[in-house]
């Protein structure tokens, strides 16, 4: 069987970020050994300076300031590129285009824009964004870290852990709880700061199991004295700004595991087709053969729905609900891709030279950062609940290329409705407590969500893999009627376990 | 018979259950986001937590528009009253 077989094709448009790709490709094939990076644990320089000249790290920083000026979707196509040949490479660029520069460039005043962003986009400073603590993620309301005014100039203190490029970054976006700035009583901030701030230490690297070229450190803000003009943005607007960052930073994510499930399965298909086992390749084996189009297929639904989500960059409600989904469905996608792949190298798999050790090590973080799964399923469960999102039916809107696909799509989305509406009905407001049906609910949408990507990917033709369509329609409506069948009982959980005991 | 002070001591303890602050740092004008640092997810609990705490029969959509402590309060009362009249 060819690779191109159960590929979905890419279909190139001639673009500005079509020809900076085939640059970047081409340098990543020559300078980066993603192997070297695992073994020595850090991207080298050499190569952060060449991505650099390519201008990767401006991509989506405004011109006037040095930068592409290009969208969330070229960033994605970026991303993916870039994670196919290393995933530390991917989430280095990744954060610094998404958490990193993104609050800069969407909320940052002019004078802080002018001041930072050049050096940004050409690379010489790396960003990092630090939100994470001991006791506190996402949840403003529990930031232990505080930006209070002492004179004219505001005092930053608390620790931040998990900082993403912590020990490259130049430049550090915080989250920090600003109470009284803005009129907002316990309000939050996203406050700028410098890695020479006096007060400002990074800690030591993190040992991890895998992305070990990435940075990971905690940040130590012990005093740090700034000018009130490093807020970025309107004071103590910090959670709205938080959800828009993270929404591009999940979306690029996601685009970082389209790639990554792609290497794995390029692996696969060059290792299946040339191991021969009972007298025949592996591909020829009927089990092989679905495994191979199974995994195509999730992986051409992982990139409608990333390109999908991308599509929503200027719709920040929409972005902020469909990346739940692309995130979600991509780390679970490449998790899914890469072990099924290792698993048809069958023991060669467990050996480091063959590469897919690497793939599995550092695809594991990407279901836990930027938001565990299973939290994200919750809220995206929580949005269709309070605020189902219009639907128009498919199927009318299709060219006859994708309406078998739209149909199926629409009684999918049809089903996944008439669930909610009864669940609203039967439990009403106390059905935002039910975290495992809205869990339950979140799996179902975001599944629905990557159908609806794929028929209208396969309907625009940026896909020409009708038949990986058509197979994950199949896998789409099963699953997610497995995720609307009713949840495990209580009792049976709890009886459950009631037999766990500590030690046993 | 419960009085409109003792809703309100009642709403503003269920509301220092959801965030870290105190009940007597709570003031009825507090705005459930800029104020309390609640994001849309949290306030939708509190409305749910109330809603199990008092009994109330309060759909999703009742929710909609809920902005302030007073809000609450307010939604609160309007629900009890439906109840006591049926």
């Amino acid at each position: 069987m060819s690779a191109a077989a159960v590929q979905p094709v890419e279909v190139a448009e001639p673009d500005v970020m079509g020809a900076l790709l085939t640059g970047v490709e081409r340098y990543l094939r020559s300078e980066v050994d993603a192997a070297q990076i695992d073994r020595e644990g850090a991207v080298p320089a050499r190569v952060l300076a060449g991505l650099g000249e390519l201008g990767v790290f401006g991509v989506t920083i405004p011109q006037r300031y040095g930068g592409a000026g290009l969208r969330l979707t070229d960033a994605c196509r970026l991303a993916a590129a870039l994670a196919r040949a290393d995933r530390s490479i991917a989430t280095t660029v990744g954060l610094h285009l998404g958490l990193g520069t993104r609050p800069l460039v969407a909320f940052g005043a002019e004078g802080l824009k002018q001041r930072y962003l050049p050096r940004l986009a050409s690379g010489e400073a790396i960003a990092a964004f630090a939100t994470t603590e001991a006791n506190a993620g996402s949840d403003l309301s529990r930031l232990a870290t505080t930006a209070l005014a002492e004179g004219a100039q505001l005092v930053v203190n608390g620790e931040k852990l998990f900082v993403t490029n912590g020990r490259l970054a130049k430049v550090f976006t915080i989250t920090a709880a600003t109470p009284g700035l803005g009129g907002a009583q316990r309000g939050s901030s996203l406050v700028l700061l410098e890695s020479g701030d006096p007060g400002l230490s990074v800690g030591r690297e993190e040992r991890k199991l895998g992305l070990k070229g990435s940075s990971t450190a905690p940040l130590t803000i012990d005093g740090v004295r700034i000018e009130p003009e490093r807020i970025i943005g309107e004071p103590g607007r910090g959670a709205d700004q938080l959800h828009h960052v993270l929404a591009w930073g999940r979306t690029l994510m996601s685009a970082g595991c389209c790639g990554t499930a792609r290497a794995a399965l390029v692996k696969a298909i060059e290792h299946t087709a040339s191991r021969r086992q009972f007298g025949r390749t592996l591909d020829a084996q009927p089990v092989v053969r679905e495994h191979l189009a199974l995994m195509g297929a999730r992986l051409a639904a992982m990139e409608a729905l990333v390109h999908d989500t991308a599509s929503l960059e200027d719709d920040v409600p929409g972005l902020l609900q469909r990346s739940l989904a692309a995130k979600v469905f991509g780390s679970d996608g490449a998790s899914y891709v890469v072990d099924t792949a290792l698993q048809l190298f069958g023991g060669l798999g467990f050996i480091e030279e063959s590469g897919m050790p690497l793939l599995l090590r550092d695809v594991r973080i990407t279901r836990i950062f930027e938001g565990a799964n299973d939290v994200l399923l919750t809220q995206l469960g929580t949005h269709l609940a309070t605020a189902p999102p219009p639907r128009r039916a498919l199927a009318p809107l299709v060219g006859p290329d994708a309406f078998a696909l739209a149909c199926s799509a629409d009684v999918v989305a049809a089903a996944l409705d008439a669930h909610r509406e009864e669940l609203s009905a039967r439990h009403k407001i106390g059905l935002l407590r039910q975290t495992r049906l809205l869990n339950r609910l979140g799996r179902a949408v975001a599944w629905s969500e990557a159908l609806d990507a794929t028929v209208r990917a396969v309907d625009a033709r940026r896909t020409t893999s009708r038949g990986a369509a058509a197979l994950f329609s199949e896998v789409a409506a099963r699953d997610v009627a497995n995720a609307l069948a009713a949840p495990f009982g209580e009792e049976v959980v709890s009886s459950a376990l009631a037999d766990l005991e500590p030690g046993a | 018979m419960e009085t409109p002070a003792d809703l309100d001591a009642r709403i503003i303890k269920l509301i220092s259950q959801v965030v870290p602050v105190k009940p007597e740092q709570i003031k009825r004008g507090d705005r459930l986001r800029e104020d309390l640092g609640m994001d849309s997810v949290c306030s939708m609990e509190l409305l749910s937590m109330l809603a199990e705490e008092l009994d109330l029969d309060v759909g999703v959509e009742d929710a909609a528009g809920i902005r302030t402590v007073a809000d609450t309060i307010a939604l609160a009362a309007r629900f009890l009253r439906a109840k006591a009249a049926a």
